[in-house]
């Protein structure tokens, strides 16, 4: 089954169509990217998912069903929101505690889940202490309580220092390819993502504007294979003859569109042309997002 | 739902809050006391307060436990508005996504809350007042008092003072105004409402005049006996005000949206 579907969602804030008919799904064992500028609507969808906030219309479902009907919500999804969503009075450990007893899970939880994202340390300290970074894998830790096979993450890297982007990014890696959990993970910052999702959904203003597998977003329909070589304009010249489209870069590098690695050098061979270096260009994500949402 | 008010007992007591109120609130119930030892027998304008010996006397002071009133509304308040100031809303409607049990089982909490500081300021009041009336060659007859009905209006009206606080505090959902709103209400409306007797008849009426008619203390003061209602009906107007602020406290926060 579909861990998260979200069909033809719509949600209004008075004037402001936050969210526009986004229709996505997640499915097991994969991390999605959900991302958008700043105001695109991703919070205002995850949170419909969560049941926190009521759709206009439209469905976003967790395995089938809305999450207000899930019978132990925690034991299903795990979900990081705000870092900000604690008592500053209450200590961590009792913070998740307070959880476990509402969701009727084990109390030791708590502990556990702490040492898992490497808090245990200050388990009995208060939160009001913590720093931005402490705050989200304490958020984390609450997401994890129930060992949960859905993930709904919205902006977790927040706050994190590199080696804790790099820690989370193990982390959510792990969940989905070695739990086969889903995972779903809202982002502004591209670069936090690119290494750790599989597909990305791209909202702008609150509409859906690309979605798919990550390597065919940035790979986009205009791929170009950069060739390096000592006899460029003679392989240039080959390379036109065979139809393809060729831009000198340097002296002895060229990009070249409409024909695939394989076929460049097949025909580089064909005419004893020794190729130094030949790679597939990806265009960065950033750039194709920027594209994407740019004046929308 | 036994596990929902766990978990909100387990929010309220796991914060500092809790003992801090319950201190300040047998602090001024100290402080009244001291006033009613001191001020006992005294005579002015031809009129003498009861002496430290009289049963009413041990009435009038016992009575004093009513004012943690205002501390355990101001607790229900904070107990609602932290959860919005703070954001943990979001937390615990994650975790109990049917909002409808929560509300209830804050106000299950905010009952059991307020009747555990009725038990501390009653306790106080025992260790504090029936020494005075001892030590002044008095005697204390539980029985032939008022004291255990005024315990048992001290009680009620200290469990639904949380509840109005709850309500209260789903209702304005920003807590220093919630705070405020429940010091005017106590301290100025109701006081207003409860001593000029012309407005009695409208006071009477209040959640703290049908506190009072519960506690019934029917001595004179020095200001003319109170206009209040019997006790059975204050006890009535003050489940009613109970279920209406329970209500309040659903309706304004079951649809709402967790932005
Ligand atoms: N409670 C609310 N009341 C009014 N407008 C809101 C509310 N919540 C969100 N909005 C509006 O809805 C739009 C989408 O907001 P949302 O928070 O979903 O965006 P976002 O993609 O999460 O942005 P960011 O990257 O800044 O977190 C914005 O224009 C925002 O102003
Ligand atoms: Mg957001």
């Amino acid at each position: 089954m579909t861990a998260i579907e979200i069909r033809n969602l719509v949600k209004s804030f008075g004037a402001v169509k936050a969210v526009d008919d986004v229709t996505f799904t997640v499915e097991a064992g994969s991390v999605t990217g959900y991302l958008g500028p700043n105001g695109a609507g991703k919070t205002t969808t995850l949170r419909s998912l969560l049941s926190l906030v009521t759709p206009d219309s439209g469905e976003a479902l967790i395995h089938g069903r809305r999450y207000r009907d899930i019978e132990a919500p925690l034991a299903e999804v795990g979900a990081v929101l705000e870092a900000t969503s604690f008592h500053p009075g209450r200590t961590a450990a009792n913070h998740l505690r307070g959880l476990c007893i509402a969701g009727r899970l084990p109390v030791k939880r708590a502990e556990e889940a702490l040492g898992q994202v490497g808090l245990a340390d200050v388990a009995g300290k208060r939160v009001g202490g913590f720093s931005l970074g402490m705050r989200q894998r304490l958020a984390l830790a609450g997401a994890i309580l129930g060992r949960p096979r859905v993930f709904i993450l919205d902006e977790p890297a927040n706050g994190l220092d590199p080696a804790g982007i790099e820690w989370l990014r193990g982390f959510l890696r792990h969940l989905a390819h070695d739990q086969g959990a889903a995972v779903l993970v809202s982002s502004h910052v591209l670069s936090e993502v690119e290494q750790t999702v599989d597909d990305v959904v791209i909202l702008a203003r609150g509409k859906l504007v690309r979605q798919g597998a990550l390597d065919e977003i940035v790979t986009g329909d205009d791929a170009s294979v950069r060739v390096r070589t000592a006899r460029a304009p003679e392989l240039a010249d080959a390379l036109e003859a065979a139809g393809a489209t060729v831009e000198r870069v340097t002296e002895d590098t060229l990009r070249v569109r409409g024909l695939d690695s394989e076929a460049i050098g097949q025909l580089a061979l064909d005419r004893r042309i020794v190729l130094t270096e030949v790679g597939q260009e990806r265009s960065d994500l950033q750039k194709v997002f920027l594209e994407l949402t740019e004046g929308r | 739902m036994t596990a929902l008010v766990r978990a909100e007992l387990h929010k309220l007591f796991t914060t500092r809050l809790w003992w801090i109120m319950m201190i300040v609130m047998i602090l001024l119930i100290g402080i009244s006391l001291g006033f009613a030892i001191g001020s006992a027998g005294v005579e002015s304008n031809g009129l003498s307060t009861p002496a430290r010996t009289s049963p009413e006397w041990l009435e009038l002071a016992w009575s004093a436990g009513a004012s943690g009133s205002i501390f355990v509304m101001i607790l229900g308040v904070i107990m609602m508005t932290s959860e919005y100031r703070y954001q943990t809303v979001t937390g615990t409607f994650l975790a109990t996504p049917r909002r409808t049990p929560v509300i209830a089982a804050k106000l299950v909490a905010g009952l059991i809350v307020g009747a555990l500081f009725a038990v501390a300021a009653l306790l106080f009041e025992t260790v504090v007042a029936i020494p005075a009336v001892l030590i002044s060659g008095g005697e204390v007859s539980l029985t032939a008092s008022h004291i255990p009905q005024i315990s048992l209006g001290i009680l009620a009206n200290l469990a639904l003072n949380v509840l109005f606080g709850i309500g209260l505090g789903a209702l304005v959902r920003n807590q220093i105004a919630g705070v405020v709103a429940a010091i005017v209400w106590s301290y100025a409306i109701e006081g207003i409402f409860s001593s000029f007797p012309a407005l009695q008849p409208v006071g009477k009426w209040l959640p703290g005049g049908a506190a009072r008619a519960l506690m019934s203390i029917d001595i004179d003061t020095g200001l003319g006996r109170p206009d209040l209602l019997p006790a059975w009906a204050g006890a009535l107007v003050l489940i009613a005000y109970a279920v209406l602020f329970a209500f309040v406290a659903s309706a304004t926060t079951v649809r709402r949206d967790i932005t």
